[in-house]
Parts: C-alpha cells; sequence; structure tokens
C-alpha cells in the first residue's frame, strides 16, 4: 500500500487508539488485528504491507462505525486486498468464488439455466425484456441456490402474491450483485458486473427495486449509479405493505425469538426498526433481544468474502457465540433477515449441538412458513 | 527457463444440460459455458511459478477458435509472456495426433526447455496430445505428474500409480510434463490483469484444413440409463442405517 493509498483512505489521521480492533469480530479468535496492521503500514509507508490475514476481515463496519477519526477502514482492508488480487495469489476458495461469477454470474459454482428453479410450484412471473413491473424483486444468488436460503425467495414470493402485489423477477438472467466481489478487492470485476447490471436493468421497468439480501441491498443502494432510491429491502417494503393495509399480520405465532441484526442491514444501513416491527407483529410473545443488540451487533462471519474463506482457528466461529446466546437468552427462533447470517447460523447450531432448541429462520418465512416449517421442522 | 504451456478452451459440462446436435458428431454448445481446461491451468501455474524461480519466459500456445482468446488472454494476465493461437477451418475434425502435429510444427522455431500440457482435456479425455508432441518433436515425456522438484537442467517428477504408488523419474530437458490437477495452487486473473494484458502478443496461424488425422469420430450419444446405482427411500435416519449397512458390508466402515 502506497502512502497515497494511506491518504485515501483517511488512515494518516489514525491515532492507534484500538477501537477498531476492540470491537473487531475476528481479532478475538485470528491472528488478525486491524490497528496493527495499520500501525505497520503507518510506520513502513514506503513498503507494501499486506499481511495474508487480512482475509480474516468480514468487513462488517464495526472498526469503522466506532473509528473516532473516521477513518475509512474498510475501504483501506479492500484497497489491501485488491493488490493481492492483482497478484492473483488469493485463497483458492475466494479464487473459485470469482471465478464462478466471471463464468456463471453466481459465487456458488452453479449454472446460470438454474437459476431460477427455486420458483418450483410457486407462481413467479418472470420479466421478459422491455416488460414492466411495479417490482423488480432481486432473488441474489444465494436465495436463488442454497436450498436453505431458497425458501426465503419461496416466502418472500408467496407474501407478495398474498398482498396483491405487482412484482416479477429477472429469471435466469439475473447476475451476481457484486457486492462481495468489491469487499474481496476484486474492483475491476465488480465494475464489469455494475456495468453489466445497470445495463440489464434498462431492459426493464420498475419502480421498486427489493432485494432479500442485505448484501445486495447495500450495493445497489450506495454504490450503483442511478439506482438508489428504487432500492429498498424486503423488510423495509412489507412494513410499508402493512402500514397500507395490503398485508395483514397476525401476531399467532407463539415460539420465542430473538433477532440477529445483519451487520450489512444494521451498522451498514441503518435499518434496525423494521425487522422488529415485522416480528413483533407476528410474535405473540415479546420479542427477544441480544445485549449486543443493532449497532453493538456481534457479526456472524458471513461477509467480505467469508461465506467461502475459511481462517485459521482453534477458536469457535462467532456465529458459534451467537446461537449460544440466543439460546442463553430463551430464544427458540433465532430470527434474522440475511441469507449469509441465515447460512452461517444455521451452521452454528448444529456446531454448538443445539438442533432440537433452536430453529434459525429468515422473517420472511416466519411470517409465511413453507410445507413442514409450521410445525417447527426447518 | 523457458517453458511452452498447451492449453484448451473446454465446455463446463458438470451440471448443465447437454444436447447433441443432430449430425450425432458434437455437443451444442449455445447454452455452454466455456473456461480454461482444468488440468492445462496446472500445467500454467507450473510454467509460471518455474519462471518465478528461474526466469525465461512462458509461452501458451492453444488450437482452438477466435473466442480461445479469453482462455489466452487470461494466461497473460497470470503472467506468460506470449501466446500463439492456432486456428484451422476443420477444428471439430481435429484428432489428438493432428492437434500434436499443428502445436509441432509451430514450435520448431521456438526455445524451449519444457513444454507443459495438462494430463487430460475434459471434453473429449483423450490424454494424448502431450505425449504426441513429445514424439512428433523427438523429446522426452512424462504424463501424469504430480509432484516436481526441478533444477536447471532436469526436474525429479513423480507419477501416481494405481494403488497409491508413487514412481519417480528423473529427465533432463527439452521435455513433455503433461500436469495432474493438484500439483500446485493455480492463481487467480483478475479482471484488470486481463485487461492490460491486451497489449501482450497473440500470434494466430490459420493454417486452413488441417487433415492429418489418424483418429475419426463416428458418433457421440448418451449412454442408455443402467442400474448402476440405487436409491433408497425413506427417513434420514433409515436411509442413512442403509448407507451404513453397505458401507460395512463392503468393507468400507
Ligand atoms: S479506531 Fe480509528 S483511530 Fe483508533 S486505531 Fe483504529 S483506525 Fe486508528
Ligand atoms: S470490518 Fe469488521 S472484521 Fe473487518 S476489521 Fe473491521 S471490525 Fe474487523
Amino acid at each position: 500500500m502506497s502512502a497515497g493509498d494511506l491518504e485515501k483512505h483517511d488512515v494518516l489521521s489514525c491515532i492507534q487508539c484500538g477501537r477498531c480492533t476492540a470491537g473487531c469480530p475476528v481479532s478475538i479468535r485470528t491472528t488478525f488485528n486491524i490497528r496493527g496492521t495499520i500501525n505497520l503500514n503507518l510506520r513502513e509507508r514506503k513498503k507494501w504491507i499486506q499481511p495474508q490475514d487480512i482475509w480474516s476481515c468480514t468487513t462488517c463496519h464495526t472498526c469503522a462505525s466506532r473509528c473516532p477519526k473516521g477513518v475509512g477502514i474498510v475501504d483501506y482492508i479492500m484497497g489491501l486486498r485488491s493488490y493481492q488480487v492483482e497478484r492473483g495469489k488469493i485463497d483458492p476458495a475466494a479464487r473459485d468464488a470469482l471465478e464462478s461469477i466471471l463464468k456463471h454470474g453466481n459465487p456458488w459454482g452453479r449454472v446460470r439455466e438454474k437459476r431460477s428453479d427455486w420458483i418450483g410450484e410457486n407462481k413467479v412471473r418472470i420479466l421478459q425484456e422491455g416488460e414492466s413491473t411495479e417490482v423488480l424483486l432481486f432473488v441474489g444468488c444465494t436465495p436463488a441456490y442454497d436450498p436453505k436460503a431458497q425458501k426465503s425467495a419461496q416466502a418472500l414470493s408467496r407474501i407478495l402474491a398474498i398482498a396483491g402485489v405487482d412484482f416479477a423477477i429477472m429469471g435466469n438472467s439475473e447476475t451476481c450483485c457484486g457486492n462481495e466481489v468489491k469487499r474481496m478487492g476484486e474492483l475491476g470485476l465488480f465494475e464489469m458486473l455494475v456495468e453489466d447490471n445497470t445495463n440489464l436493468f434498462s431492459k426493464y421497468k420498475f419502480n421498486k427495486l427489493v432485494t432479500i439480501s442485505p448484501h445486495c441491498y447495500n450495493t445497489f443502494k450506495n454504490e450503483y449509479p442511478n439506482l438508489g432510491d428504487k432500492v429498498i429491502h424486503y423488510t423495509q417494503f412489507l412494513v410499508e405493505l402493512s402500514e397500507k393495509g395490503k398485508l395483514k399480520l397476525s401476531n399467532d405465532n407463539e415460539a420465542k425469538a430473538i433477532f440477529h441484526d445483519p451487520c450489512f442491514l444494521g451498522k451498514q444501513n441503518l435499518i434496525y426498526e423494521e425487522p422488529r416491527t415485522l416480528l413483533k407483529a407476528v410474535l405473540k410473545e415479546e420479542l427477544l433481544e441480544f445485549d449486543r443488540n443493532r449497532e453493538r451487533s456481534q457479526c456472524c462471519e458471513g461477509g467480505g468474502g467469508r461465506m467461502w474463506i475459511e481462517v485459521d482457528s482453534d477458536k469457535p466461529r462467532t456465529a458459534e457465540e451467537r446461537v449460544r446466546d440466543a439460546h442463553y437468552y430463551g430464544a427458540e427462533i433465532l430470527a434474522t433477515s440475511c441469507p449469509f447470517c441465515l447460512l452461517t447460523l444455521s451452521d452454528a447450531v448444529k456446531t454448538a449441538g443445539l438442533e432440537d432448541k433452536l430453529q434459525v429462520k429468515d422473517i420472511c418465512s416466519i411470517i409465511s412458513p413453507g410445507e413442514g416449517e409450521k410445525d417447527g421442522q426447518t | 527457463m523457458n517453458s511452452v504451456v498447451c492449453i484448451k478452451r473446454v465446455p463446463e459440462t458438470a451440471e448443465a444440460t447437454l444436447k447433441i446436435d443432430p449430425a450425432n458428431r458434437k455437443l451444442e454448445v449455445d447454452n455452454l459455458v466455456f473456461g480454461i481446461n482444468e488440468a492445462d491451468n496446472y500445467a500454467l501455474e507450473q510454467a509460471l511459478l518455474l519462471e518465478e524461480e528461474f526466469g525465461g519466459e512462458v509461452i501458451v500456445v492453444s488450437v482452438g477458435p477466435p473466442e480461445t482468446d479469453e482462455i489466452i488472454r487470461m494466461a497473460l494476465a497470470k503472467g506468460a509472456g506470449r501466446a500463439i493461437r492456432i486456428s484451422p477451418e476443420n477444428l471439430s475434425e481435429l484428432d489428438p495426433y493432428s492437434i500434436a502435429k499443428l502445436i509441432a510444427h509451430e514450435l520448431e522455431d521456438e526455445e524451449y526447455d519444457l513444454i507443459f500440457t495438462g494430463c487430460q482435456a475434459s471434453d473429449d479425455g483423450f490424454s494424448q496430445v502431450g505425449v504426441a508432441l513429445a514424439e512428433l518433436l523427438g523429446i522426452q515425456h512424462l504424463s501424469m505428474a504430480v509432484k516436481m522438484e526441478t533444477e536447471e537442467e532436469s526436474a525429479t517428477v513423480n507419477r501416481e500409480l494405481e494403488g497409491g504408488l508413487m514412481a519417480q523419474y528423473k529427465l533432463n530437458f527439452p521435455a513433455v510434463i503433461t500436469i495432474q490437477t493438484g500439483l500446485n495452487e493455480p492463481r487467480y486473473a483478475s479482471i484488470l490483469g486481463i485487461k492490460r494484458a491486451g497489449s501482450k502478443e497473440i500470434r494466430v496461424v490459420e493454417p486452413g484444413s488441417w487433415n492429418e488425422k489418424m483418429v475419426e469420430l463416428n458418433k457421440l450419444s448418451f449412454p442408455p440409463p443402467g442400474k448402476m446405482a440405487e436409491i433408497f427411500q425413506g427417513s434420514p435416519a433409515e436411509t442413512a442405517e442403509k448407507v451404513c449397512e453397505v458401507l460395512k458390508t463392503k468393507g468400507l466402515l
């Protein structure tokens, strides 16, 4: 990293207070120390210091939101990663995810022709070029392909249909949003995806772009040109529908539930209330809260490429700590509203041996449970 | 140390729905995604690692249509110095011998210590181009290398044999080595790198129609559905029990 890059991200104003590392979810379980990395780069300004452990970072933004000097810590980490990406020597799992996005438009190594297989029996309109819809539902790669996350896409489309919303998807033409690509430092591929997707969006007419994943939401909202106002996360949209009386929510769910704030929804986009409003509307009992909630929510380690990149550690994943906490607070359902959180937390329930006691569910699946999910199965 | 790496653009067929064209001679490729043949990617990485250690140049050679430039540019982005693309008119009719002959012809004026190929192409599975190329050039070869220790003018190469046996050979350069997957960890070609590699040379050779082949493809077809697989029915617990039973009776548990 050169002196220019350090200036660009305000790294020179760092006072080495250490608040970043103190809040960093991975500093407790890996060798990664973000304050230390900054320190090394500040002292050795002419050399490019790019320690391998920057790949532990989940780009959760806890550090940046706590930094008293406004250092662009996450952008700086993406910058460090981009140097390694340029040299090509990156974690093989990150390489495979990126290559898959280039080839297939998704990081999961799956073929494009199966992207809308999740629809199954559900009635979902696939938009053709030139057609218009009130709501364009951006499914996202994980809800499109992962069997567990597909349930969120199915649940949300059921809810939208019941509420009488004019909505449609782009079918197999939909392509990765690039949020994780940028965070893995593959800035060239990110630019390419922005261009491709901007072209794709221009072929359809829509008033709202609803995303299932907060990660897609984040990049469309904050990093794409001319999309900003149209982009809305599904939790926000469902609250809108319920306020307008189009979506009736009844509080007949008797489970005890706790909500886990996804980093890309909460910390990074300040959407804290809508998920809670929805949960409170369907739960009979009071919604439980973690001690670490809202802007203090603990990252599940699913962001920044960490869905693919494993790190060296003999300590349990933070997701495991999170599910143990959920159980400690007496929750039977750990609710979230992000496909990555859904997967990391579901895995953690297994490693923590809590399968019989705790279920992880996306809020839309709580509002509209699918076949066989109503009686507590997932 | 100068290396030549032969790479091939192949369709990814693992999950895709395959269709055979009406003349039964080739795959319909419209819905398929193409990339570098997996083993060739490891071959390329091996050449790049040697260049980093010993200096010299990596030259990429590929026989294929103009679209092959996509994978060639990736190889150039990863560090290959220049490339040769050979595009005869009757590409789909070529056999391994005719491909090897085309490559051998282009390498006549090149100086190289090593020629790498992948051990097998994932589309036609011939595993022959590397070996035939060595014969045509009159140099030594080793196929299916899983490990390689290189010195200035020779290399010690391991080949994995059936039953987990490992055979080790020493060979002097020049030589052809066909590389097995897993020998190294191929690097990533970034998009900016690929764009920058646009300025590197791809020499295009168009030999017209090329009729040197020894074998001809008669027909391409799907195998008739067999009875090799038994699908267990029942709850997860029941099916897991049945699987355990089978594994036990086969002595695997
Ligand atoms: S919190 Fe900000 S100022 Fe403090 S050490 Fe981290 S980057 Fe520097
Ligand atoms: S973004 Fe999150 S994981 Fe990355 S350094 Fe900051 S606090 Fe740590």
